[in-house]
């Protein structure tokens, strides 16, 4: 664990303490702690900053909620993500979501700026199994066990689910992806 | 093309496999063009998607999403005071 992680640890720890205890302005520690990392995920899982600002705020709403349950054993950006993740799937289930991130920077060749957008609207179109995994592992970095335990799988079908998702991906991008090789 | 090739074209495309068995792959892949372009489509398309541009939690958006819970009750603020900015000031008139 480096440092910055272990300092992560040991505030998540006093501000899950403090919560528990009926701290309720302990929530903004742990909004400073996971809220860019929620909005990051739910913005790639919705496709769009509006709703991605609203299931990142009912997420920590959520967490306030069950502020009394709450226990300092390691676990809690796990489930944060779950909260995060089955919000998600209701928005999704409410109206299907193809908008395009409006703020992206897009650097780089003409090509490449439009292909990054494909890819974008590509991910956006693939089934929730494999667009967790894709968002979680290969564009939010976490490690294959965490994004298991937010998915409720095992490893080995996490990796069966990215392995699929990454072929998905690449066929719906067709020749798009050919130019570039 | 086996379920199993398909499997290594995939840790071969993510990075994950040994430099050796990397190697081996491409040598493989320089006298079979179907396994050269799963190989060269699936690095692609791993590549462009490890490099979509980060969503980025603007001090508006930052802004909303602390209202939002606000609004809902919410006893929450930033613990590091580093939006001081968004505080109005009323202006000083002498």
């Amino acid at each position: 664990m480096s440092g910055h992680q272990h300092d992560d640890s040991l505030a998540e720890k006093r501000w899950l303490n403090a919560l528990s205890k009926g701290d309720s302005s302990a929530l903004g520690g742990l909004y400073e702690l996971y809220g860019e990392k929620i909005f990051r995920y739910t913005f790639r899982m919705l496709g769009n900053r509006s709703d991605a600002e609203d299931a990142t705020a009912e997420t920590f709403l959520r967490v306030l909620r069950r502020s009394r349950d709450l226990k300092a054993d390691g676990a809690f950006r796990t489930w944060l993500f779950r909260i995060a993740r089955n919000l998600c799937i209701d928005k999704m289930r409410q109206h299907k979501l193809l908008e395009l991130p409006t703020d992206a920077h897009y650097n780089g060749t003409e090509e490449r700026a439009t292909l990054r957008v494909t890819v974008q609207q590509a991910l956006n179109e693939l089934p929730v199994e494999y667009r967790d995994p894709l968002v979680l592992c290969d564009l939010e970095d976490v490690s294959a066990k965490e994004a298991a335990d937010i998915l409720d799988i095992s490893v080995p079908a996490l990796k069966s689910r990215l392995y699929r998702g990454r072929r998905a991906l690449r066929d719906r991008l067709g020749g798009s992806i050919e130019k570039l090789t | 093309m086996t379920e199993f090739y398909k499997k290594l074209i995939d840790l071969y495309a993510a990075g994950e496999l040994t430099d050796e068995l990397a190697a081996d792959m491409e040598s493989a892949a320089a006298i079979d063009p179907v396994l050269a372009h799963d190989m060269r489509t699936l690095k692609s398309t791993f590549e462009t998607l490890k490099n979509l541009p980060q969503p980025h939690l603007t001090e508006e958006s930052d802004y909303r999403i602390l209202l939002k819970m606000q609004i809902r009750g919410a006893e929450v603020q930033r613990r590091s005071p580093d939006r001081s900015h968004w505080q109005y000031h009323l202006p000083i008139s002498s």
